[in-house]
């Protein structure tokens, strides 16, 4: 373990660490572009210049090993004055185009300019015009103007995705970043390398130009896109989920998260969403709010109970849900209604454990753990054949189901909706409506629920981890958690005064075009 | 507790005040009937007042030489808005050297201070606060102007001209 002193403050890193990490793990500054923590060391944007005590020359931090005794600082003159004029060189061919990049206000370039450059620019020279707008592939635009020729991104490709795609072209300031014909930036793990991006040089195609970054506020949260549960942030303003973003856990995702994982904010947004209770059957539907609708199908499923005992109700449910949610559900319906038949609905049974090697894995719930770990702690040995037989004998009256939050990763939700509307009563819990639920033939409760970013939880991932996440934003106030729901279904009221508002704020003023004539 | 102040008893006597009053009124009309041209006052509607050239009244959205939008929609005038009245939504431009455009640009001016900050903001001379200040109007919706108000309504003719085009940028090597 040696030891060093930086800038004047003793550091003990573990064995064969850079110096540029030892200045991470002391909480000091250092200018860098093209060190990344998850990828190998290229040592070429030479901005993270420190003065090592008994080396005459400046080193770079990212590739010289931390060693016992060693005296580094990177606040002299003479490393102050290399990293200025080194950004210099950075920006000589980099167009500023802030205006209309979509990495202003979380760029690299701008915030190290002012932290470390600060100068007048000297170049009196015309700048290298380059290719803008360049189509990478079906997710990423290359801007080659704005790239510094960090490599960060081909690393990406070449080390963690291993499949090469990017490589820089040409040589001298004529360098480009590209890819060869034919073989597009076409794989699951593409944005990282916009995440990765210092500037603005690869940008996402679906957040391109959608909003700008400062109107977004981000919150942690757990991707609910498959089991392996990486660790993310999501990114809100007062109009719903914009993006998702990979946040650190070296346990779980590392830096890295999916795209898929990514595209798990869209079905929130409240365009998406179910946002009103309805209670009917195919043709004619009754909107009602979501307590009322829970309060009615709670009275209902206790006709049930007492007319014809506990066996004739089924639960139903999908490992969509977090812990807490599991456990109140559970309690009201195992204690409070007796229920024995509790049912584990498993969407693509036969890719459950596919793996791609990296992160995304064959089960697209992002808490199966936690929902088997619920079921066997409420002694439910539903199979899936006794709902079957169930249903078709007609001995189930009423099945409540906790529909899947991402309807688009269940390919099989006709058919279970056909299935489970073959009782007469059947009670679903989705966020998001649904062409199939709204065809139901069963008298049917659509009983609008919140989404993972719209509440506090836990998700067991598939390493058996529980992951606690926060509440991020509320895009549908009046739609219940399921351990809401779980009360409302007993009969009790809801504490409304605990429960979060709307989202405040709205930029629009609708009294202006409300108004009409003064 | 509030005390209220009662007229003195000579105040009471109203008359004397009344017609100290209608004497001033008949001397100022007397006065302005032989001196037409020193009268402060206009006749509103056919006489205007002439404002200073720097006058921040409503706002234009300049043009390029082709007539079209020079807003490039990177939203500072909105960051920047006190009263957050301005509203864009950005899209991609067919033209690789144009990149991002607005497709829609709303000023809500009930909300406006007309504080001139959008215009202080825009990096590329695309809005700036013109001489007009005569907004009267019926309904209130007619108070959120959009691009083809903004940029392009009669008075302005045809659009004002940005004098930073984009086309002179690049043969700069900006």
């Amino acid at each position: 373990m040696p030891k060093l002193k930086i800038n004047g403050k003793d550091v003990e890193v573990p064995a064969g660490a850079t110096i540029i990490q030892a200045y991470k793990a002391s909480g000091q500054d250092i200018c860098h572009y093209c060190w990344h923590p998850g990828l190998s060391v290229a040592g070429v944007c030479r901005l993270c210049m420190v003065q090592v005590e008994g080396i005459p020359k400046l080193q770079i931090a990212c590739n010289t090993e931390a060693k016992d005794g060693m005296v580094v600082n990177n606040n002299s003159e003479m490393v102050k004055e290399t990293v200025k004029w080194g950004l210099d060189f950075h920006l000589i061919n980099h167009p500023l185009d802030c205006p209309i990049c979509d990495q202003a206000g979380e760029c690299g370039l701008q915030d190290q300019y002012m932290q470390f450059g600060a100068y007048d620019p000297e170049m009196a020279e015309q700048k290298v015009k380059k290719s803008k707008v360049v189509d990478l592939g079906p997710t990423v635009v290359l801007d080659s103007e704005r790239c510094i020729l960090c490599s960060r991104c081909t690393r990406f490709c070449d080390e963690v995705t291993k499949t090469s795609e990017l490589g820089i072209f040409n040589r001298g300031d004529h360098s480009e970043i590209g890819i060869v014909e034919g073989k597009p930036l076409n794989n699951n793990y593409t944005l990282n390398t916009v995440d990765i991006c210092p500037v603005g040089a690869l940008t996402s195609k679906d957040f391109r130009f959608r909003q700008r970054v400062w109107y977004l506020k981000e919150a942690d949260s757990i991707c609910p896109g498959c089991s392996t549960g990486c660790n993310v942030k999501v990114h809100y303003n007062e109009e719903g989920l914009w993006r998702v973003k990979p946040r650190v856990n070296p346990d779980v995702n590392g830096h890295w998260m999916c795209d898929v994982g990514r595209n798990t904010y869209k079905y929130v947004n409240i365009k998406n969403r179910l946002l009103a209770g309805k209670v009917g059957r195919r043709d004619s539907w009754m909107e009602m709010s979501p307590n009322d609708a829970t309060r009615t199908a709670g009275m209902r499923l206790k006709d049930v109970v007492d007319k014809h005992g506990p066996e004739s109700v089924a639960l139903v449910l999908t490992g969509q849900y977090t812990n807490e949610e599991y456990k109140d559900l559970l309690v009201y319906f195992v204690t409070g209604l007796k229920l024995k038949n509790i049912f584990h609905w498993v969407n693509n049974p036969e890719k459950l454990n596919d793996f791609d090697g990296l992160l995304f894995r064959g089960d697209r719930n992002p808490n199966t753990k936690g929902l088997e770990a619920a079921l066997k702690l409420a002694g439910s040995k539903g199979r899936w054949e006794d709902l079957q037989a169930g249903l078709n004998g007609k001995k189930i009256k009423a099945v409540v189901v906790a529909g899947p939050e991402d309807q688009s990763v269940y390919p099989d939700m006709n058919e279970k909706v056909a299935l489970f509307a073959q009782a007469d009563n059947l009670v679903w819990f989705t966020a998001c409506p649904s062409d199939a639920l709204n065809g139901s033939g069963a008298e049917t409760w659509q009983i609008p629920v919140k989404t993972h970013a719209e509440k506090a939880g836990t998700f067991t991932n598939f390493q058996g981890k529980e992951q606690k996440f926060p509440l991020a934003t509320t895009i549908v106030p009046q739609a219940l958690t399921l351990s809401e729901a779980a009360e409302v279904l007993a009969g009790k009221e809801l504490n409304w005064a605990l429960r979060p508002k709307s989202l405040g704020g709205a930029k629009n003023n609708y009294a202006t075009t409300e108004r009409g004539a003064l | 507790m509030s005390l209220v102040k009662r007229p003195s008893p000579a105040a009471q006597w109203y008359l004397p005040g009344i017609l100290a009053g209608m004497w001033f009124t008949l001397k100022k009309m007397i006065y302005n009937i032989f001196n037409q041209k020193k009268m402060v006052t206009l006749n509103y509607p056919e006489e205007k007042y002439e404002y200073s050239p720097r006058f921040k009244g409503n706002h234009v959205l300049t043009v390029k030489k082709d007539g079209s939008i020079r807003c490039t929609a990177c939203m500072l005038c909105a960051t920047n808005c006190p009263a957050q009245c301005i509203k864009i939504t950005a899209a991609e431009h067919d033209d690789p050297t144009v990149e991002k455009y607005p497709i829609a640009y709303e000023i809500d001016v009930l909300r406006c201070v007309y504080c001139g900050f959008c215009e202080e903001a825009c990096p590329v001379d695309a809005i700036r606060m013109g001489p007009e200040w005569q907004t009267a109007g019926l309904a209130g919706s007619k108070f959120t102007y959009d691009i083809q108000q903004l940029a392009y309504r009669p008075q302005l003719k045809g659009g004002v001209q940005s004098v930073l085009d984009d086309q002179e940028r690049h043969k700069k090597g900006i």
